[in-house]
């Protein structure tokens, strides 16, 4: 069933993808392509979620900055409100912003521009990623992590098997940080035996259920450091986990193991807000971005996945074994129905919120 | 309790040299017009606070269309008026457990010399430079199951104790934070006490405890308000301490307006959650304000 919809999903979304490139791709420059001196004098505003993240990006723009001439100045913690407020006053400084994953789609075309997609060669990107407003900033995942010690021969291997707290006992870890987590709903309305072809807000209240149902002792955790801390303190018997963050607790000497079943599909996305200054440079700097050779610099920085097909990091095995990207993982990704949780999110958000206040 | 420091009132009193003929005049001058003095202080208060409430509180009621819907939305939602609540309660706990912590801590702080009473004012300040996040952190790592606490309670051969993500826990990592908000006004009270009065009490034949309780106790109440009133206030707004060391159960309104707003863009709604825990606190405090006067009277009446 989730196959099913996961596949027509990204059927449908590939189609446009491709309709798309067919009508451009030969306007765009390949992606990666940096025309000297081009941006002379002028300065862009990228803002995104900072950490070893944005640090990562700086440097996968660097070549961008060195030839085009461009000032990049960098900012964030990306806030929609905060881009509501420019967007709102007339006074945007932002030029390309990365977001979450919900936002281009819920605002598109009210804060964020709809994207021409002569500028941008998307060929490579992989497919059913391209939104109207939005192209993906990186690849990764929510893993299941489990204690080694905890479960021994018998560990959990999918999702129902975390919402099954009989035969699987055991404090339960989940990504509380902000917006609904849209795929794990629909693996809780999975397990509970829904279906999630045709989802109706009522299903939102089951999978919420199924997932208060885990009982008092989950733990809602609020910044990926934290999530990272309870795995390396050994805090809870299975933990959702960015899987970056899951790389570097296993580095640190974490126990646990992941699940890789089901994985959730998660990318971070770039945009360009409605009433940005310089839309040409903007569309430049995204374009260097999601070249080969930046993408290889992103990831073997920070150990997310490239949004190029071609890219080859060379990245060593603790960080490979956490890649969303190589073969084995991703046929096994569960990507979320974007299109529901975008019509539906201020009923998931109300939902969710009152399932983090204990409601 | 050789504590002799009792400072006569301000310089006002001492006659000024003959020189200063042109003392009395400007001191009239700015007499007369003592909200120029204020100024400064008001205007950076309307420009910080006055116009972003005003703006808040407008939103409350015109976004996104003018009426009360934000209104209606937060009072039938059950979740808010939980959390609305609780947030009270936390705060009343965190104030209750400040008082009890730092009223010896501020006693002690003028009973020693001064070189020990500098150690106490450090022990007070130096966490007071150290940002709340990581404090906080810091509780993190004492109060989890596999933590400091934990440990020894466990070497102590008892179970251990929950206490990251539960009240207990956002509670005690708030007090601590909030403490020198407590200890600084109550110790500046205190100082100001004169123990003399105490000796007359003990000399007239009252037991350590009855002149505690009828001449130090009460002089030392606005003190204990005064602090009481910050921390109880200051707790009313707390976010990250509530997130990290928290549960689902210890949500606090800050949360939820973070969310309305960060997340859902809902500035209105979360414009009406500001406002009605802006009421709420003025009521509160309202319904204290007599107790308080009440207690003055008895201590300046003792």
């Amino acid at each position: 069933m989730g196959s099913r919809s996961r596949l027509a999903g990204f059927v449908g979304a590939a189609a446009l993808a491709l309709l798309a490139a067919a009508a451009h791709a030969q306007n765009a420059p390949p992606a990666g392509t940096v025309v000297d001196g081009s941006l002379k004098g002028k300065t862009l505003t990228f803002v995104s979620y900072g950490g070893i993240y944005q640090d990562g990006q700086v440097a996968a723009l660097k070549e961008f900055v060195d030839k085009s001439g461009v000032k990049l100045l960098n900012d964030g913690p990306t806030e929609i409100a905060k881009l509501q407020a420019q967007v709102e006053s007339g006074n945007v400084t932002w030029d390309v912003v990365d977001t979450d994953d919900f936002p281009p789609f819920v605002h598109c075309g009210k804060l964020f521009q709809k994207l021409d997609l002569t500028k941008l060669d998307i060929s490579h990107i992989p497919a059913g990623q391209v939104g109207e407003c939005s192209v993906p900033a990186m690849n990764y995942g929510m893993v299941l992590m489990y204690k080694n010690d905890k479960y021994k021969d018998n560990p959990p291997k999918d999702w129902k098997d975390f919402f099954d707290t009989a035969k699987f006992p055991g404090t339960r870890a989940i990504d509380g940080s902000g917006s609904p987590i849209g795929g794990l709903i629909e693996q809780a309305i999975l397990a509970d035996g829904g279906k999630v072809d045709a989802m109706t807000p009522a299903d939102i209240d089951k999978g919420i259920a199924k997932i208060k149902a885990i009982g008092p002792d989950t733990i809602f955790w609020k910044t990926g450091a934290e999530s990272q801390q309870l795995a390396e303190s050994g805090e809870a018997d299975m933990i959702i986990m960015w899987t970056g963050r899951a790389m570097t607790a296993v580095k640190n000497g974490a126990a646990y193991t992941p699940v890789w079943k089901d994985w959730l599909v998660v990318m971070d996305q770039l945009t360009i807000p409605v009433g940005a200054k310089d839309t040409d440079a903007s569309y430049a700097l995204i374009n260097a971005y999601l070249g080969k050779k930046s993408q290889e610099i992103l990831t073997e920085q920070t150990s997310y996945s490239p949004i190029n097909s071609e890219a080859q990091p060379k990245v060593d095995a603790s960080v490979g074994a956490f890649l969303t990207n190589t073969p084995d993982h991703a046929k096994l990704g569960y990507q979320q129905n974007i299109k529901f949780w975008v019509a539906n999110f201020a009923t998931a958000s109300d939902k969710w919120t009152a399932l983090m206040a204990g409601n | 309790m050789n504590q002799t420091s009792h400072t006569p009132t301000a310089g006002g009193d001492h006659p000024r040299p003959a020189g200063a003929v042109q003392g009395p005049q400007r001191r009239l001058r700015l007499a007369a017009y003592p909200s120029l003095l204020a100024m400064p202080a008001l205007l950076l208060l309307i420009a910080a606070m006055g116009y972003p409430l005003l703006t808040v509180t407008l939103r409350s009621f015109s976004d996104p269309a003018w009426g009360l819907q934000n209104y209606v939305w937060f009072f039938s939602t059950p979740v808010n008026v939980t959390v609305l609540w609780r947030t009270f309660s936390i705060a009343a706990w965190v104030t209750i457990v400040c008082v009890i912590a730092a009223y010896p801590y501020a006693y002690l702080m003028t009973a020693v010399g001064p070189r020990l009473r500098l150690v106490l004012i450090l022990c007070v300040l130096v966490p007071f430079w150290v940002s709340g996040v990581v404090r906080t952190l810091a509780w993190v790592i004492l109060l989890q199951d596999s933590g400091i606490i934990n440990s020894v309670i466990r070497l102590l051969g008892f179970d251990g104790v929950k206490l990251i993500r539960t009240q207990t826990g956002v509670v005690i990592g708030m007090a601590q934070v909030l403490l020198p908000f407590m200890i600084l006004p109550l110790y500046s009270v205190m100082r100001g006490i004169d123990l003399r009065l105490v000796q007359a009490a003990r000399s007239l034949g009252a037991r350590p405890a009855r002149a505690f309780l009828q001449i130090y106790l009460p002089l030392s109440l606005p003190g204990v308000f005064a602090g009481a009133i910050i921390v109880f206030i200051l707790s009313l707004g707390f976010y990250i301490t509530p997130a990290l060391l928290g549960g689902p159960r210890s949500t606090m309104l800050s949360t939820l307006v973070q969310s309305q707003v960060l997340s859902l863009l809902n500035w209105g709604r979360g414009g009406a959650m500001g406002v009605v825990l802006l009421v709420a606190t003025f009521v509160l405090l309202a319904l204290a304000a007599p107790l308080m006067r009440q207690r003055h009277k008895q201590a300046s009446r003792s």
